[in-house]
């Protein structure tokens, strides 16, 4: 599944940053389709649109990390409830850990850089 | 999505039915929009611009939006479908989509998405396409 569309426009972010994102989101409680947009657009995935985390909402749900149903409304039309599942809570974890583990190579990047950068400065007349 | 459609046409046409409901409901209760086209329900499937085994529901996709329209679930305006008085009375979302809502492919010999233990005919239709792939294996 492309989830280039809901990558940020400058495409720094993670391919998949946007499962993890939803799998978080979840875990902190049952939402719907429209507000998960909004919120993951906060979290960075500003080109996030409604085709692509429908399609990923259902990929998920085929995968057993996410369930869902109609929730009927007095005052609207019904939604469609969100809520995580105990394979999805794994995911997320996993989800976390592929993070952290990319986060220690970027700050051996970023130290390097920086250190580099401090000698650079250091042997300047 | 397409790759665990069933085979049968009888299934596909109650899995598509379901689908495209499912996509027209849920874009009607978050409040992005009452109609919609092809390419939008394209778009909500995944079937822009594929080429592989998803071809087959692309090309039938405006056949499925016509029994939609024919058996009183979508209003169609030109280029563009609702949905009718009837499909917005309380309770039938959960009624129209409960098809792929309810019944999902099971492991089975052939791949873990297929539909073969789900009815006769999808079991039919599974040993076909086995039959002429000769590798034993499912092309969902």
């Amino acid at each position: 599944m492309s989830m280039s569309n809901a990558t940020d426009s400058n495409g720094t972010l993670p391919r998949h940053y946007l499962k993890p994102c939803l799998l978080l989101l979840l875990a902190e409680g049952p939402s719907h389709g429209y507000e998960l947009l909004e919120h993951v657009r906060r979290m960075g995935i500003k080109g996030a649109e409604p085709g692509g985390l429908y399609r990923y909402l259902r990929a998920m749900e085929k995968e057993e990390m996410v369930s869902s149903w109609w929730e009927p409304s007095q005052a609207g039309p019904a939604r469609r409830t969100y809520v995580l599942t105990e394979q999805g809570r794994k995911g997320l974890n996993e989800s976390v850990q592929s993070l952290r583990d990319v986060r220690e190579i970027l700050v051996t990047l970023l130290d390097r850089f920086d250190s580099l950068s401090t000698k650079a400065s250091a042997s300047r007349p | 999505m397409t790759s665990s459609a069933p085979k049968s046409e009888s299934l596909r046409v109650l899995y598509w039915r379901s689908e495209i409901l499912q996509v027209v409901y849920w874009l009607h209760g978050e409040g992005l929009g009452d109609v919609v086209d092809i390419d939008l329900i394209r778009t909500y499937l995944g079937l822009d611009g594929r080429v592989d085994g998803r071809v087959d529901a692309h090309e039938n996709l405006s056949a499925y939006l016509d029994v939609l329209v024919a058996d009183g679930a979508l209003v169609r305006d030109g280029d563009w479908y609702a949905l009718s008085e009837r499909a917005l009375v309380d309770g039938e979302a959960q009624r129209a989509t409960a098809f792929t809502d309810q019944v999902h492919p099971v492991v089975s010999e052939c791949d873990d998405q297929c539909w073969c233990q789900t009815s006769a005919a999808e079991a039919e239709a599974c040993a076909r396409s086995r039959a002429r792939t000769g590798t034993g294996k499912a092309t969902s």
